[in-house]
């Protein structure tokens, strides 16, 4: 039984110069507890999927597919219902923690307005939980601090409290998209580490959105691999790293700079993202992919297969 | 905070002095003076004339003096041209006056064009949000000596609503007019600012955080948005209020309400130094206490500007 299943989900965008085609008819579930990676690089539709579940699209959206979570569709949800499962059974860490805090009000009424609208709290039993919810990610001094402003905080402090406002109604599903993209690495580490904690202790299942493989290989029990809006890849996160079967994953680990490489230089897959101005007719990859035929500029492939699902229309065993 | 205020104030008086001292030598520079007449005064008469004004002293002294006056009795001494009257009779007069409809007027500024901004903004590219703009461009370019015209030409002498002129000790139908034509074009200013700086706000990353949290509409407008979407309108209406207050002289000329735009317009005529310097003093020091409330108010709304102080 899955806690949340995206069913050919499409998203475009009318713009001036056309119509944008962000996420092409993806489809993938996340079970309770589970953690899933969603790697791709910047254009690909990864935060837009993000967005889409929450229903934060920007206006000149168009959404197609359905969004099913606890047998409702998420799309055709009216504000205020939606309004319910904001925050509370899914919720969201947002990338840059300098901008997605209020910075004209103190933390502690950013985390205490989230349990007084969900569950009906009081102010002082507010505090109380917003105070245990900065316990929770381990920010010093959590009593005084909360009537700290955000700019009073650095980064890494502002992104904990980001994943504190997350957390704090104990959500069954957590969209973290590019959590630690916006902090020095050894923050990273921190964070993700307290992701880690925090996801087994409440067992949420969490959806990590990243184009940083190294964060995606110590965190995530599978790993969605997207490509120009449509799914290339899905697989468990060890089989994916030990044995990617998609050219593009593989172009992906190879690109990864490696310290013991002699040569130094780095290996970057040719070429540029596929032009999404116009609807996909094959495969969205097959421009840049070393291992492409004919076949490839004709056909659309579908994701298929078991544990790994790919979707490619060459055998493993024939890739380069 | 309150020693911002006081640092604030302290730095307020050699600027005021320095003020003095420019406009002092500046009006002095100006042709003629206060006694210039078509048919020259006869020597006898414009010596004893000048004696009593103490024109007849070095122009330093006669500033020494000055700045004295204001200092120790708070005397900014005899109008020059209105016989019989001081300085301190002439503003006690005049500012009341202008006080009253700029102070209404600002109102009618903030009380309507806040609320049309928003609107504008919440109802972005529909019929509303293109009626508003297009109303509040209109209005902006409308200059107050067409609109005030206009309005006596419709509320006086077509329908007999309201006075077209007077002041009759600031009754409110004696205020409408003259505080409308003032403030229209800000109010338009105001409206167009405040649907920008929304808009601008409501798309920005921390929105999107509160929207997340499932907050309804209203709630992210009023306790997160609004706020921050109001600081560009403070910045405006800081010069904008004491422009207001102190008076326009197109009003007080076309309505005769008697304010002191009207005695600035006189005094410039008539070289009446001093009342022109008082004047001056006045709108100094409204901008300096201006400046200061419309610096707290924004250390109340930013936290950061809060801990610079």
């Amino acid at each position: 039984m899955s806690l949340l299943s995206v069913q050919d989900l499409a998203i475009r965008f009318s713009t001036g110069d056309g119509t944008v085609h962000a996420v092409n008819n993806v489809s993938f579930d996340i079970a309770p507890g589970e953690k899933v990676a969603l790697v791709g690089e910047s254009g690909s539709g990864k935060s837009q999927i993000a967005l889409s579940i929450m229903g934060l699209l920007a206006k000149n959206a168009q959404v197609s597919g359905r969004i099913l979570h606890e047998g409702r569709d998420l799309l055709t949800l009216s504000q205020d219902a939606l309004n319910k499962v904001r925050a509370k059974k899914i919720a969201m860490i947002f990338q840059d923690p300098m901008s997605a805090l209020n910075p004209y009000m103190r933390v502690g009424r950013q985390l205490t307005e989230i349990v007084e609208l969900h569950e009906g709290l009081g102010r002082a039993d507010a505090r109380k939980r917003a105070i245990e919810a900065m316990e929770a990610v381990q920010i010093p001094d959590a009593k005084n601090r909360i009537d700290a402003y955000p700019h009073e905080f650095s980064g890494g402090m502002r992104q904990r409290i980001v994943i504190a406002m997350a957390l704090i109604c104990k959500p069954g599903l957590i969209l973290a998209d590019e959590p630690t993209t916006a902090l020095d690495v050894t923050v990273q580490a921190q964070i993700m580490r307290l992701l880690d904690e925090i996801q087994s202790e409440l067992n949420t299942a969490v959806l990590l959105i990243t184009h940083d493989l190294g964060v995606v290989a110590g965190f995530c029990d599978r790993s969605m691999v997207l490509y120009g809006g449509r799914m290339m890849e899905t697989a468990p996160t060890k089989d994916l790293f030990a044995a990617p079967s998609h050219p593009y994953t593989r172009g992906l680990l190879r690109a990864v700079p490696n310290i013991n490489d002699a040569a130094g230089e780095l290996r970057a897959i040719p070429g540029s993202p596929p032009n999404q101005l116009r609807p996909l007719t094959h495969c969205p990859f097959a421009a840049r992919c070393v291992d492409a035929v004919e076949q490839c500029r004709s056909t659309l492939p579908e994701l298929t297969g078991e544990a790994t699902k790919r979707a490619c229309l060459r055998p493993v065993e024939a890739l380069s | 905070m309150f020693n911002y205020s006081v640092r604030r104030l302290l730095t307020a008086v050699p600027t005021i002095l320095i003020l003095i001292v420019f406009a002092f030598y500046l009006m002095r520079l100006a042709p003629g003076g206060p006694f210039t007449s078509e048919k020259p005064l006869p020597p006898a008469v414009m010596e004893n004339v000048l004696k009593r004004y103490g024109m007849d002293e070095p122009l330093h002294m006669q500033l020494f003096t000055y700045i004295k006056n204001i200092v120790c009795c708070f005397d900014f001494g005899p109008s020059f041209s209105q016989k019989d009257r001081s300085v301190n009779d002439i503003i006690a007069q005049g500012f009341p006056v202008t006080l009253t409809y700029g102070f209404w007027s600002a109102v009618f500024v903030l009380v309507l064009g806040i609320p049309l901004g928003i609107i504008a903004a919440l109802r972005h590219n529909s019929f509303w949000d293109y009626l508003m703009t297009g109303l509040a461009i209109f209005s902006q370019i409308f200059p107050n000596f067409v609109l005030a015209p206009l309005m006596v030409l419709l509320f006086t002498l077509s329908w007999g609503l309201l006075p077209g002129g007077g002041w009759n000790g600031g009754q409110w139908q004696y205020i409408v007019m003259p505080a409308i034509a003032l403030g229209t074009s800000y109010m338009a200013g105001v409206a167009r600012l405040t649907r920008g700086s929304l808009l601008e706000v409501l798309n920005s990353p921390f929105i999107r955080t509160a929207r997340a949290k499932g907050l309804p509409e209203r709630t992210i407008l009023i306790r997160h948005a609004l706020k921050p979407a109001l600081l560009p309108t403070l910045t405006y209406m800081g010069p904008v209020f004491v422009y207001m207050i102190t008076g326009s002289v197109f009003i007080d000329v076309f309505f005769s309400t008697g304010g002191i735009g009207q005695d600035f317009i006189d005094g410039a005529y008539s070289r009446d130094y001093s009342v022109l310097l008082g004047l001056a003093i006045i709108y100094c020091v409204l901008t300096f206490s201006i400046n200061l409330v419309l610096d707290l108010l924004y250390a109340w709304i930013d936290p950061k500007v809060r801990d610079s102080l």
